[in-house]
């Protein structure tokens, strides 16, 4: 930390002027001024919040993406369906047992699965083809978003929020002070937050588990310099089942996430795809820290986006990322080689 | 051709050499491939530059041609500094290299891809227009293919050649448009006997304004066609001399002909 | 990046030749089609010659300009379809059509070209956007600067008049003939897709296209023979965005009609397919690729009621074909074509051989 500061005082000064910025905007009472502004305080922290959570979704539908990618150079473009199919098992799940964690859990497990199958029956005979394994996951795109569609139709569902989870809770933060000087502190739905809060831990527990652990070490290896990994006399087939397995389930996983706080129909898998390229872009091929700073970025600029400039806000993420493909196209987390 | 050439590095003008590095090191992580390599060659000159596996030779030449950027220093050509030029450019100045692993267009023909080398330092190069049968280019390629004796084969495929012909292409396309400095990395690996002989005599008998450093571990072939040597070890320079000092050296002995030949 | 797994094209530059030379060297099967399609009005009727067959010769351009940058220049861009409905948009804009307050009703002899230009500079941009990264990457890439297009289309009001687009987009009338009449816009699209395959063919050849195929191969070493890899593949993706800027005008010809849809995501990713199905080693490829798709499109409905299937599946049909394809013969329905005749040709001479030799016992 320190050793950032000694190294680049400038940037290191911008970034402390802006959290303090962040800081003051978050905890402060407005005054009118700043509300004719930025327009009301609760518009604000609510498009902060739901730009900070959405990236937690994103978080869990990338990381799995970047990993896959970084691993066995397999840009799967059936991501997406990952994720709806997930999202489609969870709701099924969730209204036979009535459990949201049954729910999750199952679509976890189901979609790993899924995952493990692609892997073992398709790519594994492909090795090192890069260009073949992405048509064959465009085309398994194809197959599974018509065989959804079969089976669930074009309706919209929603994930059912379990009892303890839902409604919204208090946040320490002021609104807005009433006339009688009482001060609204803002409600925030608490399943947002639960989610938030599992994101954060997953992608801390991801990142101890690559940079702590044996197998860990191996993958961040493997992305490093595939040969390489061969020539340790590790089983490499087995490492590439177990990410893929992984990376699939957080997609799924992430499937009945999405299904919850936002909705599932046909064309979701599309989005969420385009929304994954867009964050590892930014963030930086393979790093999973690359992929949290990416999702991180895209769901406040979404969200920022809908709010300040409603006509171009789908734009705006796409904005960023050519910005970054022009300045730094390894992006941002990426390590120059 | 008669003079020997002194081998004493800062004294002389910067522009009057062909390539000069000063204190050029490459970092990989920790790992210095290269550190605080400073060098002269002087035009037309022709130079070995010797070492055990690892000492950073091939890394020389990657920073040299640019296909690694140097992590410090500076690299002239003929007085220029082309340190931060893409490889490209330096190639357009007359820098040449070949690869120790054969580096060529195999679905292309040997002509095909002589004329492809003689294209990319041409203008032109994004020419839509067929070339006629009476291209210049095409003849330049010609010559060249009969310059390193693989005429009887030019319209083969060079998927289909022998490895120590695909080793003669390497060299003829290094000879393409109007090299100044060629830099040849290992030529002789995996040739038999005769095509050595064969390469030692294509070498000798470039034009004499053409200057060349060469890695090589034969030293029969090294030794042959260069009137200098360099020695590396641990990616640093530690002798310079003469070929028959070289050989008689007590250090070099035991460092590197001991080693590699005992 | 091994890019290179379906079998890609390799052209040797020939020194030029006289025309005659170039139609001596054709075959038998070149004459049949070409002579085909030149008197297609006579014997199909306006449904075929249009619908099928001048749609399936637009997507092939679009798609051949797909296969001009993966075939010869190993890279995946899947941007061609947003620069065909770019400068779809742009002869909307700067034509005429239904939505008059947008449309500047310039005549098509300056709309035309404008649009071919911008769409072109659109395809250059785009290209040196995603050119500066390798192999597999530029896919994504591609695919998001598509789908940004998509977005701004989908969003815009002033320009691109969002969701609805621009309908009553109506082809020119010139030198007595109206080309959106069926049998002079199948021989406009003919003509077009015609040269499009011819100039490809060409400059496969041409010291850029050879140039471009050591880029392909071996980049590094086309830098140390002093090729600027990262130019010559900027300058394939403009010579590439030419082909598809023009199929797009004729595009936008024949749907009468451009939207936010005709650029959206499936679109983009169906010219992938039909490059991959027709095949990348060949510019004939894609145009083979293009009518299997365009037949498919067309009768996948029937043909699923046909054998009692839901016909609404028809996507299903169109991916497990595509899966198959990617699976079983990576250069596409040209490889199994060049395969078949391999096979054919080898077993008839066995079967000559035999004769010859078994030609004595009994």
């Amino acid at each position: 930390m320190s050793d950032f500061i000694g190294r680049r005082p400038i940037w290191s000064l911008l970034i402390l002027i802006a959290i303090a910025l962040l800081a003051f905007l978050i905890f402060a009472v407005w005054t009118p001024w700043m509300e004719l502004t930025f327009g009301r305080k609760r518009v604000f922290l609510s498009a902060l919040f739901n730009g900070i959570t959405l990236g937690g979704l994103y978080f869990l539908v990338a990381s799995g993406f970047t990993l896959i990618f970084g691993l066995m150079r397999n840009v799967n473009l059936a991501h997406g369906s990952l994720y709806l199919f997930g999202g489609y098992v969870g709701y099924s799940i969730g209204n036979l047992t009535g459990s949201w964690f049954a729910a999750l859990i199952a679509a976890f497990v189901i979609v790993a699965l899924a995952g493990m199958l692609m892997q073992v029956l398709l790519f594994r005979w492909m090795e090192g083809q890069d260009l073949r394994q992405t048509l064959v996951t465009i085309g398994l795109s194809i197959i599974v978003a018509d065989l959804l569609l079969w089976s669930y139709g074009g309706d919209t569902f929603q994930v059912t929020t379990p009892d303890w989870l839902s409604g919204p809770i208090e946040l320490p933060f002021v609104v807005a002070l009433r006339s009688n000087g009482e001060a609204v502190m803002m409600m925030y739905p608490l399943v947002r937050i639960a989610i938030l809060i599992g994101a954060i831990i997953l992608g801390i527990a991801m990142w101890l588990v690559l940079n702590r652990t044996r197998i860990g070490m191996l993958v961040r290896a493997g992305v490093d310099d595939r040969d390489m990994l061969s020539a340790t006399g590790v089983r490499v087939q087995l490492v590439f089942i177990m990410v893929f397995a992984f990376g699939a389930g957080l997609a799924g996983l992430a499937g009945v996430v999405g299904g919850t706080f936002q909705s599932l129909q046909p064309g979701e898998d599309t989005k969420i795809l385009l929304s994954s390229l867009v964050v590892v872009i930014v963030g930086g091929m393979g790093s999973i820290p690359g992929a949290a700073m990416g999702a991180l970025i895209v769901g406040l600029a979404e969200q920022f986006g809908s709010v300040y400039m409603p006509t171009y806000a789908v734009m705006l993420t796409f904005v960023i990322m050519v910005v970054v493909l022009a300045i730094r196209p390894q992006g941002l987390a990426a390590v120059r080689r | 051709m008669s003079a020997v050439p002194s081998l004493e590095r800062l004294n002389t003008a910067s522009s009057g050499n062909a390539l000069e590095l000063r204190g050029v090191s490459r970092l990989f992580g920790a790992l210095a491939a290269l550190s605080d390599v400073t060098l002269s060659v002087r035009p037309g000159e022709r130079r070995a530059v010797l070492g055990s596996n690892g000492a950073g030779k091939t890394t020389l030449f990657n920073c040299v041609t640019g296909d690694f950027s140097p992590s410090s220093g500076v690299i002239r050509f003929f007085g220029e500094d082309v340190t931060t030029f893409p490889p490209h450019e330096r190639i357009r100045r007359g820098l040449r290299r070949t690869y120790q692993i054969s580096s060529l267009f195999a679905g292309l023909t040997v002509v095909d891809n002589v004329y492809l080398a003689c294209r990319g330092v041409s203008r032109n190069r994004f020419s839509l227009r067929r070339p006629r049968r009476d291209d210049t280019l095409q003849h330049a390629a010609e010559s060249l293919v009969d310059a390193v004796h693989l005429t009887a084969v030019k319209d083969r495929l060079v998927g289909e050649l022998a490895y120590g012909q695909q080793r003669q292409l390497e060299i003829a396309l290094a000879l393409s448009g109007a090299p100044r400095f060629i830099l040849f990395d290992e030529p002789a690996a995996g040739l038999s006997p005769t095509e050595r002989q064969d390469l030692v005599q294509i070498l000798t008998s470039l034009p004499a304004h053409i200057g060349y450093i060469i890695i090589e571990h034969d030293m029969d072939v090294a030794l042959r066609v260069v009137e200098s040597v360099t020695m590396m070890h641990n990616g640093r320079i530690f002798k310079e001399g003469r070929p028959g000092e070289i050989e008689s050296d007590p250090e070099v002995q035991e460092l590197y002909l001991g080693g590699g030949h005992g | 990046m091994a890019l290179a797994e379906p079998r890609l094209a390799i052209a040797t530059p020939r020194p030029r030749e006289g025309l005659s030379e170039v139609i001596a060297r054709q075959g038998t099967a070149f004459w049949i089609v070409a002579a085909l399609l030149l008197v297609m009005p006579l014997l199909a009727n306006p449904f075929w010659l249009v619908q099928i067959l001048a749609y399936a010769m637009i997507l092939g351009m679009i798609a051949l300009s797909l296969m001009f940058l993966a075939g010869y220049g190993g890279i995946v861009s899947l941007i061609q379809m947003t620069v065909a409905a770019f400068a779809a948009y742009l002869v909307a804009i700067f034509g005429d059509s239904a939505i008059t307050q947008i449309s500047l009703k310039w005549p098509w002899w300056t709309a035309v070209p404008v649009a071919i230009l911008l769409a072109t500079v659109f395809g250059t941009l785009g290209g040196a956007l995603s050119v500066r990264t390798e192999g597999i990457y530029t896919i994504m890439i591609t695919l998001a600067i598509g789908s940004a297009f998509y977005y701004l289309t989908l969003q815009n009001y002033t320009i691109f008049n969002g969701f609805s687009g621009f309908n009553g987009v109506l082809p020119p009338a010139f030198l007595g003939i109206d080309w959106g009449s069926t049998v002079p816009f199948y021989y406009l699209t003919l003509g077009c897709a015609a040269l499009a395959y011819a100039v490809v063919v060409y400059v496969s050849r041409a010291p850029f296209g050879l140039a471009l195929q050591g880029t392909r191969d071996n980049p590094r070493r086309m830098a140390a023979l002093g090729f600027d890899v990262v130019a010559h593949r900027i300058a394939a993706y403009a010579f590439a965005a030419v082909i598809a800027a023009f199929a797009g005008v004729l595009l936008v010809w024949y749907q009468r009609q451009v939207s936010p849809g005709t650029g959206g995501v499936g679109p983009v990713v169906d010219m992938l397919i039909i490059a991959v199905v027709g095949g990348l080693s060949r510019p004939i490829g894609p145009f083979i690729g293009a009518l299997v798709y365009v037949l498919l499109r067309t009768f996948s409905l029937d043909l699923l009621d046909w054998v009692g299937f839901e016909g609404k599946r028809y996507q299903l049909l169109i991916g497990l074909g595509f899966l198959v394809i990617v699976l079983f013969s990576p250069d596409g329905l040209i490889g199994i074509w060049q395969r078949l005749r391999d096979r054919y040709r080898k077993s008839r001479e066995t079967q000559a051989a035999q004769m010859r030799v078994g030609g004595g016992s009994p």
